[in-house]
């Protein structure tokens, strides 16, 4: 139990080291790339962009920008007002998408877990038979198929043939359940061919032949001896999966007209609004600095050979 | 790591998977609003004053109003389904104008209420122009109405010696003599009037021979804070200047620590307040006075940027949480919900608005929607009842449909030429390009809404203007044009770079001039696409050769489109200048006579038409898609479409509407 | 006699045992990745997608850039003829790309002609003149865009052996009116090398990188990790917009033009230096698992150096999951291109990649008309390369697997 807590501290250090240097390169990227956010189609009289400016601190001496951000995110948890979406800041901003894009993110994993380690649990115990075809050959063409494309397809299908689902929008389980689907179905093909590798690697394993040898059940071996250790690599896949769920509800968001906060990403850069765009981007190291901790726990968890530094 | 707890962790893993599961299963469901339609991005404020784009002002002219507000006069044009909107009083009942059209007199209604139940008076209106003007507010459509007395120099923040000027103190809640700003410039701090004596400014600083142009501007705003300014200051309420005293301010805490006499301030500025050209007589009378008269004056009053805010409300929770939902107090047809990112905004029937029972929709959705398609996938299935950006691939079956309405815009589609770039410095090579331009089929199977193709910049329907015919050629002329200019047959012509910013609609269009350049003219284009911010940098910075562009005009009047091309204009970006046009719109600008200033204009209009510093492509169109069981529903020159007056057919049998 | 046999007897241990030597990971591998049917016929299939890519020009397909508004927009495949250049709005000779050719050559000639007596100087000047006039004005740029020498060799060869003849549009035609075969085949050259390329790069960087993290473990392990973490973290669309428009100033562009670096090169490396932080994480992952196996320990003790264990004993080992996994990354690395470009990175009109297909296909598919082709036929390329490629990492995985040795 010490050497658990002593980790997480030891992680929890790392996690601020990394935020703080994801801080500054962003900081010195926003800045060195062109534009800023006050360019519109019309360019600002100068005295305009001045007072624009002074109101953001954008007039400040860059490193006295730098540090007074700094500052206002490590006391006050403040990240500042955005400078696109004017009336609000960039908390509020998170605080509004971050559920909606959590409770997406949330239906799409457990779909695709559920789905995916089952498919590849199936097809590699029968392996070579009917069934671990058709459910390769649906995996691969969850991969291959990619998600705008997947989205656009299910909703002539599933709004418009047969209308069971409503076209957008967000508020009741009907409108999560196309784009939670859209969203997991690659993840899910992923995990199942993942998990069907590693469970065929975990079967040619000396223990397990040994114990199938000993007699055991099938069911027990295959839960207790070849599925543990057949998760890892899928494991270890979750901590990517739950970034690519985060960044890939981007597209999904547009399409289905989702209040998620993935979309504010590319439009914050887009849009040179620097103070969301830098709020996005730690929010973002944070989730996958959480998860991949989480990963590693599991790690330890399933895997007794592995031991946490 | 003992077994037991290896196990205890799976347990725990799975019981949290299926907390998340349910945290994420609670939906909190909103019934449907009465009307819902498609408002494109998320509006970036609410705030009249800094709002900009259309869908801020969808918002804004529902939740506001102002003296005036733009209704429908009349049917539509029969030829081209064109509601005509003219301004109509609104919170004014009545309005006078002067013979030289100068001066303005307002009068507002009896009764009206701001939506905490507070009346609205003449007072509101001119603390609005006021804080709209005032340079920290930093309102992009000040300009618009520079003509009112005072506005430009207050907006600009010029002050000659003798002028009577404000003056607000270092004291704005929260600050203290040597304390940093405080960026809310409402409440003010202490405010000081009289008239500016002297000015006494310290030794200008020597920029350094390598400094960049950013730090010799700084070095010129901290030499102007160190600037002591030596006002008589005197009570503007009180006859003659018998209790006048000399005081003396300065912006820099420095100055002002150094020196007892002088007191800190944020800044001086003209008197507009007691001065300015918008004055309230009394609680009902608002008095605009302009320094020339100005045509469509009426239509910008009717204009959101000069809608009144509350100030008291403005005041309490400072810019720009004023804005939110629970604090906005507004005295449109409509109240604020509430408003939720990237979702909606919610607005409800303000039961004390004047003309509430003429008010049919008891809510309605302003749907942030940015996806065409989407938009078009939830007006089919009901969930929105109105929408204006139709994917264009299927322009052609919608276009026989019922629901379906169309006319034009007053807005451009063109190509920005960088004039300074060779072989784009050469007037036959603008004129060739443009005449190999086929924009007919450009209009006709590409953008297919019903666009007309531009050979000049004003668009049509414009009230008393008609422009010229602009330079239509046939490709032979082009290719004899090219040739004559040096580049027979395209050889020797280089590649040029055509930029525009990502996008489904300006992708296509590129595309085809890029293969009729290529067929016409042998004139290779490299298309070069940007996400804004770069495209709009790359422009400014004039590093680019060709670059499409847009305009919507503020205003119905060719003065809009034309200025932009003045030497010097900073939107203009083509390096282009002509003395002759310019002395053109400058005479314009100050000729009384309408017709006179309408010739002028089409004079200059011409010289840009031959010149083609820009390349015209299309005049915009509308084409958007209402329910047929909306009345009241029609396309308008500027684009507007009043919710207010919109009502469902089933309707037609309820008495409530009485007409007032 | 004794000797005899026994020297005879060694020789034949000695032979076979060079023999088994001679036998390497990958030429076993090779072995029995031939008797894997499925993987067999997805090389094939793979193997003649790119010659079939390289020699698209060379193909009797209609332009890929020709755009017929006024006639062929939105056409669903079909079965009826086309001419090369009979567009009315292209106005070649006789409404055709051989009579173009003919007339736009004749003409050459006889300007060749005309001055065929003049003395070498003009001779010379001649020259120029009817290079840049080839260059300029040759009806080819009409139909194709920037060919260079091997491609606009192809396509003399192609209007050569099949004339004006051009395969119906079998897919249809797009919004502008352009032959989606011909495009799907010309975005197949784009697509195709993007992927592999950009796949190689992140290949190499991810499985050298995660195996040595996660060989070393402890410290090591750490700070590379949370470089990783940090890098996953730094907002790639910044970084992307950044260089396209630090690569864009006028002096850089012809500084690495000098050096022989393109955008297209950039491009590459972008996308390889994105993609391979998650190859890193799962080749780490699989390496932590296997360091302390045995046969780590074995060759540990036996003094082989960490270098040769990692490279030589750990990453065979995780080849099967990378393999997976960068069958996996292709197809993202396309349709990550198609994104790329809307930041202005990557291929721009008219050129086209399966990536830019997809997404004008989704934007037609709207419910009011739905044109199917335009994204049935881009995605079942996609789709299709990725059946193949999958079918391809199973067998190759199956086939270096060395527990696999010596079964069936």
């Amino acid at each position: 139990m010490r050497n658990l807590i002593g980790y997480l501290l030891k992680r929890a250090a790392w996690m601020i080291l990394t935020l703080w240097a994801v801080y500054t390169v962003s900081f010195i990227l926003m800045r060195s790339v062109p534009g800023n956010p006050f360019s519109g189609e019309r360019s600002l009289p100068p005295a305009i962009e001045r007072q624009l400016k002074a109101r953001y601190n954008l007039d400040a001496p860059p490193l006295q920008q730098y540090w007074d951000y700094l500052v206002g995110i490590v006391t006050r948890f403040d990240l500042g007002w955005c400078m696109g979406l004017e009336d609000y800041s960039v908390n509020q901003v998170l605080a509004e998408g971050f559920p909606v894009s959590a409770t997406l993110a949330i239906f799409a994993l457990v779909f695709a877990i559920l789905l995916g380690v089952t498919a590849g649990v199936i097809s590699a115990v029968y392996r070579r038979t009917k069934a671990d075809v058709i459910l390769m050959f649906a995996a691969v063409l969850g991969i291959a198929i990619p998600n705008f494309v997947l989205a656009s397809l299910a909703i002539l299908l599933f709004v418009f043939m047969i209308q069971i689902f409503p076209a957008g929008g967000w508020g009741t389980l009907k409108q999560i359940a196309l784009p939670a689907f859209c969203l997991g179905l690659p993840v899910a093909a992923y995990i199942a061919r993942l998990s069907r590798t590693g469970m065929l690697e975990m079967l040619t394993k000396d223990h397990v032949r040994t114990a199938i040898a000993k007699g055991l059940p099938h069911r027990t071996v295959i839960l207790r001896h070849v599925l543990p250790g057949a998760l890892l690599p899928v494991v270890s896949y979750l901590g990517p999966a739950v970034a690519r769920v985060l960044t890939g509800s981007l597209v999904l968001e547009k399409i289905f007209a989702l209040p998620g906060m993935g979309s504010h990403f590319i439009n914050a850069a887009t849009q040179r609004d620097y103070t969301l765009a830098m709020g996005m981007v730690l929010t973002y190291t944070v989730i996958l600095f959480v998860m991949n901790t989480l990963v590693d726990l599991a790690y330890a968890i399933i895997d007794p050979r592995v031991k946490l530094q | 790591m003992p077994p037991e707890v290896r196990r205890g962790f799976v347990i725990v893993a799975g019981l949290l998977a299926v907390a998340a599961v349910i945290w994420a299963a609670r939906m909190d469901h909103i019934p449907p609003a009465d009307f819902a339609f498609q408002n494109g991005t998320d509006p970036s404020t609410l705030d009249p004053h800094r709002a900009t784009g259309q869908p801020e002002g969808r918002v804004i002219f529902e939740l506001f109003e102002g003296l005036l507000r733009m209704l429908p006069e009349g049917e539509p044009d029969p030829e081209t389904g064109l509601q005509p909107l003219t301004p109509q009083p609104a919170m004014a009942e009545r309005y006078e104008i002067s013979e030289d059209g100068k001066t303005f007199t307002f009068h507002l209604r009896e009764g009206i209420r701001w939506t905490d139940g507070t009346p609205i008076t003449a007072h509101d209106f001119a603390w609005s122009w006021l804080r709209m003007l005032h340079p920290a507010t930093a309102c992009e459509y000040a300009y618009l109405i520079n003509e009112v007395r005072l506005a430009t120099e207050y907006n600009g923040s010029v002050v000659n010696i003798g002028d009577k000027v404000e003056v607000e103190l270092w004291d704005r809640p929260g600050e203290t003599p040597t304390s940093e700003a405080n960026v809310q410039h409402f409440p003010r701090g202490t405010m000081k009037y009289g008239t500016l004596r002297g000015i006494i400014k310290p030794d200008a600083p020597e920029p350094a021979e390598n400094s960049t142009d950013d730090q010799r501007e700084q070095a010129q705003l901290d030499w102007e804070e160190r600037w002591i300014y030596e006002i008589e200051v005197a009570d503007p309420n009180a006859e003659g200047d018998g209790q006048a005293t000399l005081e003396r301010f300065a912006m820099s805490a420095e100055v002002a620590a150094s020196d007892e006499t002088v007191q800190r301030m944020h800044g001086v500025l003209v008197d507009f307040k007691h001065f300015g050209g918008a004055q309230a007589i009394d609680d009902r009378t608002f008095v605009v006075h302009l320094n020339n008269s100005v045509p469509y004056f009426l239509n910008l009053v009717a204009w959101y940027p000069l809608f009144p805010v509350n100030q008291n409300c403005v005041e309490t929770h400072g810019t720009p949480l004023w804005t939110k939902a629970e604090n906005i107090v507004t005295n449109g047809p409509y109240k604020l919900k509430f408003r939720r990112l990237r979702d909606r905004i919610r607005a409800e029937k303000f039961m004390d608005y004047w003309r509430a029972d003429e008010v049919s929709f008891e809510t309605i959705d302003f749907v942030s929607l940015e996806s065409q398609n989407t938009a078009m996938n939830m007006y089919e299935t009901g969930q929105l009842q109105w929408v204006w950006d139709l994917p264009a691939s299927v322009l052609e079956e919608l276009k026989d449909r019922d629901d379906f309405h169309s006319a034009p815009k007053l807005s451009i589609y063109f190509y920005k030429l960088n004039n300074d770039v060779p072989p784009l410095d050469d007037i036959r090579v603008r004129q060739a390009i443009s005449m190999a331009i086929d924009r007919r089929q450009i209009v006709e199977q590409v953008t297919k809404a019903g666009e007309q193709p531009a050979f000049t910049v004003v668009p049509p329907g414009i009230a008393g203007y008609k422009g010229p015919e602009g330079l239509k050629g046939s490709v032979e002329q082009a290719r004899a044009l090219l040739a004559e200019a040096g580049f027979p047959g395209g050889r020797g012509f280089p590649k040029m770079s055509l930029m525009y910013n990502t996008s489904e609609r300006h992708r296509p269009i590129a595309e085809v001039i890029q293969q009729q350049l290529q067929n016409n003219l042998n004139i290779k284009l490299e298309l070069k696409n940007m996400e804004w911010g770069s495209f709009v940098e790359t422009v400014q910075q004039e590093k680019y050769e060709i670059a499409r562009y847009g305009w919507v005009g503020d205003y119905p009047d060719p003065n809009t489109f034309l200025d932009l091309w003045v030497t010097g204009n900073p939107q203009s970006n083509t390096n282009w200048s002509n003395p002759e046009y310019d002395r053109l719109i400058k005479a314009a600008s100050s000729e009384l006579n309408p017709q006179r200033r309408m010739e002028l204009l089409r004079q200059a209009e011409s010289i840009l038409a031959t010149e083609l510093p820009i390349i015209p492509i299309f005049f915009y169109t509308s084409a958007e898609m209402a329910k047929t069981n909306i009345v009241g529903f029609a396309p308008s020159a500027q684009d507007l479409h009043p919710l207010s007056i919109l009502r469902y057919r089933s309707d037609d049998a309820a008495p409530a509407h009485s007409q007032d | 006699m004794k000797s005899e046999a026994d020297r005879e007897t060694l020789e034949r241990i000695l032979a076979e045992a060079r023999e088994v030597h001679g036998v390497s990971l990958w030429q076993d591998a090779w072995k029995r990745l031939r008797r894997n049917r499925t993987a067999m016929i997805s090389l094939w299939c793979l193997l003649t997608l790119s010659v079939l890519a390289f020699l698209t020009p060379l193909l009797p397909l209609q332009s890929p850039i020709d755009k017929d508004l006024d006639n062929r927009r939105f056409l669903p495949p079909n079965l009826s003829s086309v001419v090369m250049g009979s567009r009315p709005g292209l106005k070649f000779a006789g409404g055709t790309l051989t009579g173009e050719l003919a007339e736009f050559n004749e003409s050459i000639e006889s300007l060749r002609a005309q001055f065929a007596s003049d003395g070498p100087d003009q001779q010379r000047q001649i020259e120029v003149t009817i290079a840049d006039r080839i260059e300029v004005e040759h009806p080819f740029n009409q139909m194709w865009n920037n060919l260079g020498p091997v491609a606009w060799w192809m396509c003399e060869m192609r209007v050569a052996i099949f004339g004006d003849y051009a395969i119906p549009s079998l897919f249809g035609t797009d919004k502008l009116g352009r032959d989606l075969l011909a495009r799907v085949f010309w975005g197949a050259r784009v697509s195709l090398i993007v992927g592999i390329v950009a796949t190689l790069v992140s290949l190499i960087i991810g499985v050298s990188y995660g195996a040595i993290a996660g060989y070393f473990g402890g410290n090591v392990d750490a700070a590379m990790m949370r470089l990783v973490d940090m890098l996953y973290s730094i907002p790639f669309i910044f970084v992307v917009i950044f260089l396209v428009t630090f690569l864009g100033e006028d002096s850089v562009k012809k500084k690495l033009d000098s050096v022989g670096i393109d955008q297209i090169t950039i491009f590459y490396i972008v996308i390889g230096a994105i993609y391979w932080l998650t190859m890193s994480r799962v080749v780490r992952g699989q390496v932590m698992s296997l360091r302390h196996e045995q046969f780590v320990e074995a060759a540990r003790t036996v003094g082989a150096s960490s270098w040769r264990i990692v490279f030589r004993h750990l990453v065979p080992n995780v080849l099967g999951v990378v393999i997976v996994y960068l069958t996996l990354t292709i197809p993202s690395v396309m349709l990550f291109e198609a994104f790329l470009s809307f930041l202005g990175l990557g291929v721009s009109p008219p050129d086209v990649s399966w990536g830019l297909l997809l997404n004008d296909g989704v934007e037609a598919l709207s419910i009011v008309k739905v044109f199917w082709w335009v994204v049935v036929f881009p995605g079942g390329a996609l789709a299709a390369t990725l059946f193949a490629l999958n079918f391809l990492g199973d067998g190759i995985r199956d086939a270096l697997d060395p527990r696999m040795k010596n079964r069936d």
